[in-house]
């Protein structure tokens, strides 16, 4: 039977078991992953490099983490810290703003295939909207588990969501069904 | 347009934009960067060496155990009946911090 994040987090703590954390990365990466490449605007090797950091985090912290929050919840934020503090150190914190999002999309030139429609749009997005709709739509948290990871407001989650949802529909209004 | 329909249509493709990606050796290089593992014996070592040198020092402090002889001649000593009353104070005093360990042992798993 297939051990539970609870239970491997226990036999990494007690017997300092690489393998149990082992299990934990392998089934999180994907999902850390993804994340950390959406955040990036898919920048494969610096998602990776990141990716490996939080987890390095993880193992480090693993006493510090009490169970109160899913597992996934409490590595989706040390994965978001490790972005931000990179972010800042690159000083890339800043989003794209409304006139930048209306300049790069130019219906003549992005791929006719939609995944990469809805791949460039995500990218157009700023950041705070992007990760909102990254963690709620795509890894499926809720939005008070999205305001744990992102550590803000509620509301300002609600509302990052719902505005880039706004700018996804209209950049992908051609794609939409009638 | 629906409103609702076009918001569920990008939900879906959202979510379908999120595919699973290979480990290809990623687990593997995160296993490798982390500190070498405590040996699993390492705090058993521990325990007993300390017990070990913990008996050699009350050994010594107790001129070579001497106090052991003259206890055991007290006890032998004494009537039947208190040490029968101290061996089973001492068994139920033993039996209730067993079970208060088994309890909270359970109550931590549950």
């Amino acid at each position: 039977m297939p051990l539970n994040d609870a239970d491997l987090v226990a036999r990494v703590l007690v017997d300092d078991d690489h393998h149990a954390f082992a299990e934990l990365v392998r089934n999180h990466q994907s999902a850390v992953r993804g994340l950390l490449r959406q955040l990036t605007r898919n920048d494969l090797a610096l998602a990776d490099d990141l990716a490996q950091e939080t987890f390095l985090r993880v193992y480090k912290n693993l006493r510090t983490f009490r169970g109160e929050a899913k597992f996934s919840t409490w590595l989706y934020r040390i994965a978001y810290n490790c972005f931000r503090e990179d972010a800042r150190k690159r000083k890339e914190l800043v989003g794209i703003d409304e006139a930048q999002l209306e300049a790069e999309h130019d219906p003549q030139t992005v791929d006719p295939a939609l995944r990469h429609d809805l791949m460039q749009a995500l990218q157009l997005l700023p950041l705070h909207e992007r990760s909102a709709i990254v963690l709620c739509c795509q890894n499926g948290l809720s939005h008070q588990e999205a305001a744990g990871v992102l550590e803000i407001p509620l509301g300002t989650v609600k509302t990052n969501v719902l505005r880039g949802r706004e700018k996804l529909k209209k950049i992908l209004a051609a794609w939409a069904p009638a | 347009m629906d409103k609702q329909l076009q918001e569920d249509w990008l939900d879906a493709r959202l979510r379908e934009e999120m595919p699973y990606i290979d480990d290809e050796g990623f687990t593997a290089r995160v296993v490798q960067k982390l500190p070498a593992a405590r040996p699993r014996s390492f705090r058993a070592a521990i325990l007993i060496g300390l017990t070990v040198v913990a008996s050699v020092i009350a050994y010594l402090l107790s001129d070579g155990g001497r106090f052991l002889v003259v206890e055991a001649y007290r006890l032998m000593s004494m009537p039947l009946v208190f040490v029968s009353v101290i061996a089973i104070v001492l068994s139920v005093a033993i039996t209730g911090i067993a079970a208060a360990a088994a309890f909270s042992t359970v109550r931590q798993r549950h």
